[in-house]
């Protein structure tokens, strides 16, 4: 069956009657015309609670002059004797990376900072590293080992470094968590302690799912998380 | 991608003049940035301060987000119009950065569960806030008068027909622009949504 058009959609999703009777067995059974209802009642939902802005906030001045010496350390690496900022610094060292480990650094500096996580910590070092996370428990952030991306361009290798991770009756499964808290992917079954690689896709992770999680599963048919978190970091990517 | 995809013609404009601003931000120029950073600074800072309620991490978000923007800007697509949906796309990144590491350095939770509910409860309230901020803003672009026809309908929950009356123009004008309205901004939305982090 066809889809209807998008101005019928809209109609629909604002409550048209009639066009719920023509074609609404349609847009429930069909992903792309429901998603796009929803979209549209998102839309309305926003306009309805939209926020009465009198004046939008100026940032200070100061903010564009750490913008632009930030993106003229990037473009060109400061001469001899220039200090540039350590953020403008670390995004020139890396100007020959693709794009989102340049994009994800501004962002991944921040958290590394604030975490004492070790990010390009040793910028001589020649490994294709683009970005590892401690592991510690989600209670009293025992460290339980160390995650970390490995490689370029599409193809990456999480290597996941565990200790002292007791999988009980069941087994341990690794996992990334998407930043938006809602969407996980199982990323592979962790044998025991010790180095673990499993492949990933820069996809993936440009996608958001950074944050590593290692759980607890039982042998049952449940392939969904048990939410028996053992350990867990987030890559500052 | 589906087949609503589509690009919904923008009617943002400067003066006379075509905006291609994305076009040259894309291509590198650095004047771009700048007017990029002159015409939406203020929206990605009032999202980040009413976000993060705190000036400091507002403006070290402001600034990632332009820097970012500028290290990415390889990965936009330029159209007239998409350039605040970008922004704020990679400025709710920016943010949820912020939060996560609150969130780290306050609370530590059990459960995948307990995690998530708590992961989700604030950033669905920012993210709200931020689309709602971004959604008026975006109103306020529209172009007249589809911002005021959309704000009748929807804030003032007005039938087409009163809004025809107190604007005095046909109820089927009213309707193409809530229609209308409506596409465009689900079109902006998506580019808010479509950022990676």
């Amino acid at each position: 069956m066809s889809h209807p058009d998008q101005e019928s959609l809209v109609d629909l999703a604002l409550g048209d009657a009639d066009l719920n009777t023509r074609h609404g067995d349609h847009v429930r059974g069909c992903a792309a015309c429901s998603s796009f209802v929803a979209e549209i009642r998102r839309a309305r939902d926003l306009v309805a609670g939209s926020v009465e802005v009198a004046e939008w906030d100026q940032p200070p001045a100061d903010v564009w002059n750490r913008i632009e010496r930030a993106v003229d350390v990037d473009a060109a690496p400061a001469g001899p004797g220039a200090t540039p900022p350590r953020y403008a610094a670390r995004a020139a060292r890396r100007s020959r990376a693709p794009w989102w480990v340049a994009a994800a650094s501004v962002a991944g500096i921040v958290v590394g900072l604030a975490f004492g996580w070790a990010f390009w910590n040793d910028p001589a070092r020649p490994s294709p590293t683009i970005a590892r996370t401690a592991l510690d428990t989600l209670d009293t952030r025992q460290p339980r080992g160390e995650a970390a991306l490995v490689g370029t361009g599409e193809a990456l290798d999480l290597r996941v470094d565990t200790t002292a991770l007791d999988a009980g009756s069941g087994y341990l499964e690794v996992w990334l968590i998407n930043r938006d808290g809602k969407r996980m992917v199982s990323v592979g079954v962790l044998r025991g302690a010790g180095t673990e690689t499993f492949p990933v896709s820069q996809a993936l992770i440009a996608q958001g799912y950074v944050v590593v999680d290692i759980s607890r599963e039982g042998y049952d048919d449940k392939p969904q998380h048990s939410g028996d978190s053992l350990a867990r970091g987030a890559l500052p990517a | 991608m589906n087949r609503y995809g589509g690009r919904v013609t923008a009617a943002q404009t400067v003066g006379a003049e075509p905006d291609d601003v994305a076009e040259r931000l894309s291509a590198g120029s650095k004047d771009a940035l700048a007017e990029t950073y002159e015409r939406w600074s203020a929206l990605v800072y009032t999202i980040a301060l009413r976000a993060l309620r705190d000036h400091a991490d507002a403006e070290d978000v402001t600034q990632q987000v332009f820097v970012s923007a500028w290290n990415s800007r390889h990965t936009l697509r330029p159209a007239p119009g998409v350039m605040p949906g970008w922004l704020v796309g990679i400025a709710r990144h920016r943010i949820a950065d912020v939060r996560t590491q609150r969130f780290r350095s306050s609370r530590n939770v059990r459960a995948v569960g307990a995690t998530m509910h708590h992961d989700e409860a604030q950033p669905a309230e920012h993210e709200d806030l931020a689309g709602r901020l971004f959604v008026a803003h975006e109103l306020e672009h529209l172009g007249e008068p589809r911002g005021t026809v959309l704000r009748l309908a929807f804030i003032e929950d007005r039938p087409s027909s009163e809004i025809a009356s107190i604007l005095d123009m046909p109820v089927g004008t009213v309707k193409s622009h809530i229609r209308r309205g409506l596409l465009q901004l689900r079109s902006r939305l998506r580019e808010v949504d479509g950022v990676a982090p």
